[in-house]
């Protein structure tokens, strides 16, 4: 009987990978051939790269897929009014996290726990524990049910101009100023140091040269709304100790870390372009590939799009590190990660689920960065080993993804949080252009949110 | 209409102008009446999410008389009309008395006049924000710096700035459309009373006061009118180039209703605001027409 164990074993194994190969999106998909699905995504780089993989999808399903890719602003509003009106025109809707908490308090989005579960229609091989944590767990697993697969995983990295980081004269001076070496921030207080040293007039030297027109130590996204109080809270007030919200929800706007976080953010403002509370997250990386800035924290994403050769003179002269650290060597950074949800009115969840599959899966991951040329955003552990990545010349911004990756997470479920942040994105720029005092915002902003919602999450 | 309906009736076939003009009014019913009156529904009723709930009387608009964030709202655009229409007026006539006195290249310089106001939004905001850009705008580095002004500061930056900045976008977009309608009034206007007025040995002042003045009103006061609805509905170039900011600095009252419905999802309040946008410019264009018709006698 020992003897036959391990034959027993093999034999286990083989029916395993048997059973594991004998599954295909093919054969999974044949109920739902002919059906036709229409998915909500959002234009981007990486999204437009998506689109011209598709068709393999449907070709090797027979599942029509209207891929449809509209504007940040519209996949929201009309995404969420398809759902929220029950009016089920599209099956599959990307979602950012800031939007799960309102959809969920209206029950709009299905959950898919039910189809993963389904062995027929879910592929043995999708391995999700290789999916990038804790993005996933923390945008689509909640009180129990898991909402959806990691589609998206926008960042935040340090992104800095190496040139003049690394010149000599410049190391010098900035090591006798500040007593340490100068390097890619991080902690923020380096990020703060290097955005004082190097704020100079038109005419000082800069490595060397003669400035032609003035030069910023920092720039940072400032405009009303878009993701200007999303990097504040996550990266500022986070790294300072503090939150917007306590354990149960409640406000807790003007507490001392937050001011503290957001007083290190106002002053950084001092040693950026006076532009910059009109400066969108579009504008940072214009400014930045325009070579006006030292350092930035950006969207990776976007950074893919100016460091290309044509496209910035500084192309390849760019540095980039993980989201810094605060004082006492918290971790906490900017990321979003989103995905297409399934909507509750869309009848054909399982053929939307097999395209969702395929979206993550494997092979779909490592074609996306063949087709895009390295150029992507990781939703996988074992993209980062894939030689589209390490032979890409991001191979720098990849790591720095990946460290920001480890300490971002998705946003509270909040389903007023959008109203939230309409507030405080406003009182914090009055902060910052030195028209309120932090402390004076943040008690204006804790009424004000208070009025909005005394529990604010889900 | 009277005349062919006079005329329709005298051939016996009265219903035919109707016939004529129905699809239009349907038209009209289908794409203006009935959105606004499902409009005036949604504000009455308790919205969840962007489902009707129950009957909710006036408390969506008590709730939107009560807001400051709305009143507020409500004075910017005021401010942002009282000081954009009447440059635009006042430049508008300026330049089409000046296109009036026949100066040369006119044929050339009128279409080019167009270029601004046949703009898309999205590019006129574009546009402005490489103009005005801090620190690297054409106009406010290469001009404005240059002479130091404005040097550390950016225009559309600044509280104390933002909106000024707006209304001179504004200005400048919609000053050349006044300009051309105005001189296409000019140029239609008879020949014969200033003949007369000259033969009685009038000045240009006199003829500009007691001719053209008049005999323009009535194109003056609907060019005013459109102008005044329109930059009181301004949107795209501020949710485009400030978003509202900085602060609640250039928040108008079309962005305050699209963030309560798009990022806010208050469709009742949003409704309410609606309909209170309406009254305002039902009650005001009456008054204007009013005004323009007895005391201006532009109608």
């Amino acid at each position: 009987m020992r003897a036959r164990l391990p034959l027993l074993a093999v034999l286990l194994s083989i029916a395993m990978v048997t059973s594991a190969e004998a599954w295909s999106y093919k054969d999974a998909a044949k109920p739902y051939a002919g059906q036709s699905i229409t998915i909500l995504d959002e234009i981007t780089p990486l999204q437009e790269t998506m689109k011209t993989l598709v068709p393999e999808f449907v070709k090797e399903t027979g599942i029509q897929v209207d891929y449809q890719l509209l504007n940040h602003f519209e996949v929201i509003s009309k995404g969420q009014a398809d759902m929220l009106s029950g009016r089920g025109a599209y099956d599959g809707v990307m979602v950012h996290s800031p939007q799960l908490g309102l959809l969920l308090q209206a029950d709009v989005v299905r959950p898919i726990d039910d189809l993963l579960g389904n062995k027929t229609i879910s592929n043995p091989d999708l391995d999700l524990k290789d999916v990038i944590q804790p993005a996933w767990d923390s945008v689509a697993k909640f009180k129990g049910k898991t909402y959806g697969l990691l589609d998206w995983n926008y960042n935040v990295v340090y992104w800095a101009r190496g040139d003049v980081l690394n010149h000599p004269d410049e190391k010098a001076a900035f090591k006798k100023r500040y007593n340490y070496d100068l390097a890619p921030a991080k902690t923020l207080q380096q990020m703060r140091d290097i955005a004082e040293f190097f704020t100079r007039k038109k005419g000082e030297k800069l490595a060397g040269q003669p400035l032609e027109s003035d030069f910023y130590g920092v720039v940072l996204e400032g405009i009303k709304g878009g993701t200007t109080f999303w990097t504040l809270w996550n990266v500022f007030i986070k790294n300072s100790g503090g939150d917007v919200f306590d354990a149960e929800g409640r406000p807790t706007i003007d507490r001392p870390e937050n001011v503290a976080g957001l007083k290190l953010w106002a002053e950084m403002w001092k040693f950026a372009p006076p532009g910059q509370a009109e400066y969108s997250l579009i504008d940072v990386p214009t400014v930045m590939g325009n070579g006006i800035a030292a350092q930035t924290l950006a969207w990776s994403d976007f950074v893919l799009g100016i460091d290309q050769p044509g496209k910035s003179k500084y192309a390849g002269k760019f540095v980039y590190a993980g989201s810094p650290a605060g004082k006492s060597g918290t971790r906490s950074a900017e990321t979003e990660p989103s995905m297409i949800v399934i909507s509750k009115h869309s009848k054909k969840a399982e053929a939307t689920y097999l395209f969702l599959q395929w979206l993550v899966d494997k092979q779909t991951q490592k074609r996306f960065f063949e087709v895009s040329k390295g150029a992507g955003v990781p939703i996988r552990e074992s993209t980062w080993s894939l030689g589209e990545l390490k032979q890409s010349r991001f191979a720098a911004l990849y790591d720095a993804m990946r460290e920001t990756l480890k300490n971002g997470r998705a946003k509270p479920k909040a389903p007023k949080i959008f109203e939230v942040m309409d507030v405080m994105s406003g009182l914090v720029q009055e902060v910052a252009l030195g028209r309120k005092t932090a402390e004076q915002g943040l008690k204006e902003g804790q009424e004000k949110v208070l009025a909005i919602c005394k529990k604010c999450t889900l | 209409m009277y005349a062919l309906s006079t005329r329709a009736t005298a051939t016996g076939a009265g219903w035919f102008p109707y016939a004529l003009i129905a699809p239009a009014m349907l038209t009209l019913v289908i794409v203006a009446l009935v959105p606004f009156v499902y409009t005036i529904y949604l504000s009455l009723h308790e919205m969840q999410f962007a489902r009707v709930g129950d009957w909710a009387g006036l408390a969506n608009y008590r709730a939107l008389l009560g807001n400051a964030r709305f009143w507020h709202s409500v004075w910017i655009s005021t401010v942002f009309v009282a000081l954009a229409v009447p440059l635009e007026f006042a430049l508008g006539l300026l330049g089409a008395l000046v296109l009036n006195q026949g100066v040369r290249c006119r044929s050339l310089i009128v279409p080019v006049l167009f270029v601004p106001t046949m703009m898309a939004p999205i590019v006129v905001a574009i546009l402005w924000k490489v103009m005005l850009a801090g620190s690297w705008g054409l106009v406010s580095y290469n001009v404005l710096e240059r002479f130091g002004i404005l040097s550390d500061i950016s225009v559309l930056a600044s509280p104390a700035l933002a909106l000024y900045a707006l209304v001179f976008i504004d200005v400048w977009q919609w000053t050349p459309f006044v300009m051309l309608a105005l001189f296409a009034g000019l140029s239609s206007l008879p020949m014969a009373p200033y003949r007369a007025a000259a033969v009685d040995g009038a000045t240009s002042v006199q003829m500009f006061r007691r001719l053209t003045i008049p005999l323009l009103m009535p194109l003056m006061a609907v060019i005013v009118l459109l102008r005044l609805i329109d930059a009181f509905k301004i949107f795209d170039t501020i949710f485009l180039l400030t978003a509202g900011g900085p602060g609640q600095a250039t928040e108008s009252l079309s962005l305050f209703t699209y963030k309560t419905v798009f990022d806010f999802w208050n469709l009742g309040t949003a409704s309410a605001t609606a309909v209170v946008i309406w009254i305002m410019f039902f009650v005001f264009s009456n008054a204007f027409y009013q005004l323009a018709r007895r005391t201006l006698r532009a109608f």
